[in-house]
């Protein structure tokens, strides 16, 4: 057999040898050729495209750089951003505002990263070779990491201070993220002011109005949510058992930080702490909260897939519940259970980014007049960046325009953006931490501990643990 | 070849050297200078714009014996590398005795069928899983229905099951794979060495073990060789399959190391590139020991 | 194993065969079942809305229409398929080329030296790709090639597994005939481009079918050096569409759609080739 394939292969080749070499002067012109042509046939599809363009390779490649930022104007900026539903819609907004208002010549360059972190990463690939000037003029950057890359890059932002811009307009605890040693360098974008929505329909058929639910004890909502699991099949709440937000969005609304400062985890012997862990786990064993496994399975299966009869989380996620037209009228929303009750509404803050100018940015006179007129403080981008993406803002006089007040008929006709930017003002303030998503992790790693049967105190001195090693303490 | 050898003159040495020339240069730069990069990194600490030197110089390697997340990420790792390849590659040699049958037809149509997956854009693939062992998905509705469950569970959501999906979606992905080159070996036994075991009155499974898995020898320490590098340096299942939940319990090491470098905002390069020599160390060694006991050839 | 003893040279009637085949033939379809049903479920996927998708409907809809609309409408479709064409099509011809003059160096021109650098290159293939990202993009940087075909393929395009294909597979090259053109005048070069290549059409395919699936779907490493929207490939694309608050995964997979047809259609043209190129490298 083999035998016979040499053969077969000998009688071919020297068939090709012959015509081949029968000029032996052509040979390196003739044979380059030829090799081209049998890479093409062998590799057939990919060839069809990259035969032609394959010199004109480089030379597209490399304009195409060019095109994105060393060829632009002086009235263009580029931008980084990552959410084609909520935050670039409200860039172009601003843009547009800018153009009709300031400078019609204006362009604004937005490119989309697929999340958050592509930024981060973009900043930290920069700084370790040293060099800003792969980076657009503005990134739109996640809140809970602003101080800790201010901190290890303060070559990589550039202060705002001298924008002119009314900083007592904006809410405290957002500009907080923003504001490193007194000094600003971000316009706040959104709105992280946490909603509690309900679904009234579910609630009535348990024998509840949304009314019952406004400063309710979480002792309460276990018990609500008990009759409604009965009475429905549905949960009262579910969250991304990952990355779990309800222990910061809860403690948030007693006023309690995970940290002690920057540095030191306040996990173990956080009382406060303890005490929400474990009615976490108690929602979670009761059928009150179901636990999602990622992210996805959080917004598709628990809120598109209708298995909740309540949400929680920052109001960005208003767009998700509203994927679902044929609930349309029967959610409302208030304000978060407390611990205490009695009353006691709770008020927490969640997610949220902010845009920041690089060292990078060679016209920072333009960016920080483009940003302060536009982000800080134009109903004109606002109620567009509110129509068009349904980012809210937190900017106190932008949120009094008509567009805010108007009912919103998927809500039952409520006015709920008005009504999440007067709960924006009443967030507290708390100890922020360069290791906040870090800290979300280990901890709800501790709950899912706890859920399999884990003790409760040790599974929460692991998270600490862990966490300590992770920031190197 | 010997033949060859000897009339190998000083000329068509160089060319030799030539035609390996632009491949060589490429891994050096590509591969080699980055690893030797990565050593002085792996030393360093701090963050990525101001490396400085570690203190003691061994801090990062130390740190990973008391790091139990990635203990636990080793663990991990092995525990697909144990279960996942022998099954993965027992199968694969199977179904490619089964399709190496010359009175089978469509045999091109289920070739095919079964090489696709490794065709598939990762998303799609970890899309369809997700939604397949969802806690509404169709697995629990026809596992309900059958009665083998009472009620839903929560496959992903549970540390040993989520283990087991990750290791189902990885044999899904690259049965048909290691099918392919299976398959190409069985095409290079010869057909009448099969027809004198036959006269010699052995059975199937005395066939296979005598005639085609010593000759498909090769193939196996091949495949086999890249399935466990494959694996050692698993990532993309870990991250969008169970994004290493719940709670780290199926996280993988390339996952880790990227968490470290990457995922987290809190970029720790030093310590990234100490893992990642471990995990260099590891693969080096388990094909080297692959490699003495399988191919003796030479 | 059924089939092993069916191979045996009886003169039993074809019908009979092919009943012994039944189990076979019905743990194949099984088999190939399971292997296809996801791009099944893809491509009906791309034709509902984004509820239905994440309720796990598995028939198809009528929706196909309005998230293509949406697709080119949210990104670049034409850009990033563009992209993805020029890079892998870049990134495989240089493969090729230069992996197979090494794979044919290696095994033809054979020595001592040789066989130990081979060893040495062998190596490359156990570094892990977390390892080497920040020092590869920290060279890309300073060569600025950020966002350039160039940062994307260079990495990429000599692979340890490629140089072994190429000479494994040149093995069964005749040594004789190469003596012949020699001695009728062929320069060493011209022996390669005009025996060499035409006669390994079948590992040039495998290897290009590797290659090009490679390439098309990679996604780590571009995410790091190609940070500009003009420069996005396919899979950043889809990365894209399936970030953000909410995700509308219809429109998520017709995206996924049309990036799985190129490479299945490299596949499909190229499988037989694919197969025999392997077989020579398992020899």
């Amino acid at each position: 057999m083999r035998k016979k394939l040499v053969s077969i292969l000998l009688a071919t080749v020297t068939t090709v040898s012959l015509a081949a070499c029968g000029s032996s002067t052509a040979s390196t012109t003739a044979s380059s050729t030829a090799g081209d042509s049998t890479a093409t046939a062998t590799s057939d599809a990919s060839a069809a495209a990259s035969e032609s363009t394959d010199t004109a390779a480089a030379t597209a490649a490399t304009t195409a750089v060019n095109v994105d930022t060393a060829n632009e104007g002086d009235d263009t900026l580029s931008v980084y951003a990552w959410d084609a539903n909520f935050n670039i819609p409200a860039l172009k907004d601003a843009e547009k505002d800018y153009q009709d208002n300031v400078d019609p010549n204006f362009k604004l360059n937005i490119i989309q990263a697929s999340q958050s972190s592509d930024v981060e990463n973009a900043i930290t690939l920069a700084a370790s070779a040293g060099d800003y000037s792969t980076l657009p003029d503005i990134v739109l950057f996640q809140d809970h990491y602003f101080h800790k890359y201010v901190t290890d890059y303060p070559d990589a932002f550039q202060s705002v201070d001298d924008a002119g811009v009314d900083w007592t307009d904006f809410g405290a605890e957002k500009l907080s993220y923003s504001t490193v040693d007194n000094k600003h360098y971000g316009f706040p974008v959104d709105n992280g002011t946490v909603i509690m929505a309900y679904r009234v329909d579910l609630l009535k058929q348990a024998g509840y109005t949304i009314d019952d639910m406004k400063g309710i004890s979480w002792d309460d909502f276990i018990k609500i949510g008990q009759e409604v699991y009965a009475k429905t099949g549905k949960y009262l709440l579910s969250m991304d058992g990952d990355g779990n937000d309800l222990v910061y969005m809860m403690l948030q609304a007693e006023g309690v930080s995970q940290f002690k400062d920057n540095t030191t985890p306040y996990i173990s012997d956080n009382k406060t702490l303890v005490e929400v862990v474990n009615k976490i786990v108690e929602m979670q064993q009761k059928n009150v909260l179901y636990l999602a496994n990622d992210w996805s399975e959080y917004t598709d299966q628990t809120i598109m897939g209708d298995m909740v009869a309540g949400v929680m989380n920052g109001n960005w996620i208003i767009p998700t519940i509203e994927q679902v037209k044929d609930n349309s009228g029967k959610w409302e929303i208030t304000t978060m259970p407390t611990l205490e009750g009695n009353g006691k509404e709770g008020y927490a803050s969640n997610g949220g980014s902010s845009l920041y100018i690089t060292a990078n940015c060679k016209k920072a006179d333009l960016a920080k007049k483009f940003l302060a007129y536009t982000f800080g403080g134009s109903t004109v981008t606002y109620d567009g960046a509110l129509k068009d993406g349904g980012v809210i803002t937190t900017c106190i006089s932008a949120g009094k325009s008509d567009a805010y007040q108007a009912g919103v008929a998927y809500f039952n006709n409520q006015p709920i953006y008005s009504q999440i930017v007067a709960m924006g003002a009443n967030v507290p303030v708390i100890q922020q931490s360069d290791y906040h998503y870090d800290c979300r992790t280990q901890i709800a790693a501790a709950i899912q501990n706890i859920i399999g049967g884990a003790d409760a105190t040790s599974a929460l001195k692991d998270a600490e643990d862990q966490l300590n090693m992770d920031m190197g303490n | 070849m010997k033949a060859k050898k000897m009339s190998v003159t000083a000329k068509q040495r160089r060319a030799g050297w030539i035609y390996l020339t632009p491949a060589t240069l490429l891994i050096a730069i590509m591969s080699f200078y980055p690893m030797v990069q990565a050593l002085f990194t792996s030393f360093k600490t701090g963050s990525s714009a101001h490396m400085r030197w570690a203190d003691p110089i061994f801090n990062n390697y130390i740190r990973m014996f008391r790091d139990k997340l990635f203990i636990r990420s080793l663990g991990n790792t092995f525990l697909y590398l144990i279960v996942e390849v022998p099954i993965m590659l027992i199968l694969a040699i199977l179904l490619a005795q089964l399709l190496n049958n010359k009175d089978l037809k469509f045999k091109g149509f289920f070739r095919t069928c079964v090489f696709l997956p490794c065709a598939t854009s990762l998303v799609s693939y970890s899309l369809i899983f997700k939604s397949l062992f969802a806690t509404n998905g169709l697995i629990n509705l026809i596992l309900v229905k059958l009665g083998i469950f009472e009620s839903n569970y929560n496959f992903l959501g549970t540390p040993s099951s989520a283990r087991a999906i990750i290791i189902i979606a990885l044999i899904w992905r690259w049965t048909g794979y290691n099918m392919v080159f299976y398959l190409a070996g069985l095409q290079n036994i010869e057909y009448s060495v099969y027809e004198a075991a036959k006269i010699d009155g052995a059975n199937g499974w005395k066939t296979f073990w005598k005639i085609t898995v010593p000759l498909l020898k090769p193939t196996i320490v091949m495949t086999m060789i890249m399935s466990i590098n494959g694996t050692l340096q698993l990532f993309d299942e870990s991250v969008n399959l169970t994004s290493g939940g719940p709670a780290n319990t199926t996280i993988t090491m390339s996952h880790y190391i990227y968490n470290n470098s990457f995922g987290k905002g809190v970029a720790n390069f030093g310590y990234a590139s100490a893992l990642s020599f471990l995990v260099f160390m590891m693969v080096a060694v388990l094909s080297a020991i692959n490699m003495k006991a399988g191919d003796k050839r030479d | 194993m059924t089939n092993v003893k069916s191979k045996a040279p009886e003169k039993t009637n074809s019908s009979s065969i092919q009943r012994r085949l039944i189990p076979t033939y019905i743990f194949l379809i099984i088999v190939s079942f399971i292997s296809v049903f996801p791009l099944y479920w893809m491509i009906t996927a791309a034709t509902n809305n984004t509820v239905d998708v994440a309720r796990g409907k598995i028939v198809f809809g009528n929706y196909a229409a309005t998230n293509f609309k949406n697709l080119i409408a949210q990104q670049n479709l034409a850009q990033g398929m563009g992209n993805s064409f020029l890079y892998a099509g870049v990134e495989t011809l240089a493969a090729l080329l230069i992996c197979s003059l090494a794979g044919y160096g290696f095994e033809l021109y054979h020595d001592k030296a040789k066989d130990k650098l081979f060893a040495v290159l062998l190596l490359a293939m156990m570094i892990p790709q977390v390892a080497t990202m920040i020092p590869l993009f920290k060279i890309m940087s300073h060569a600025k090639l950020l966002n350039t075909v160039w940062a994307f393929v260079l990495p990429a395009i000599s692979t340890p597994f490629l140089i072994m294909m190429f000479r494994q597979n040149s093995r069964n090259f005749p040594v004789d005939i190469i003596e012949a053109a020699r001695i009728d005048g062929c320069s060493e070069i011209g022996i390669f481009f005009k025996m060499y290549m035409p006669v390994q059409r079948a590992t040039y395919a495998a290897a290009a079918v590797i290659t090009f699936m490679n390439a098309w779907n990679a996604y780590m490493w571009p995410k790091v050096v190609m940070n500009k929207t003009s420069a996005q490939t396919m899979p950043m694309l889809i990365a894209n569409l399936a970030a953000g608050y909410k995700v509308d995964y219809g429109v998520l997979m017709m995206g996924v759609l049309f990036c799985s047809i190129p490479t299945m259609i490299v596949f499909f043209v190229l499988q037989k080739q694919f197969a025999e190129g392997i077989t020579g490298a398992v020899k």
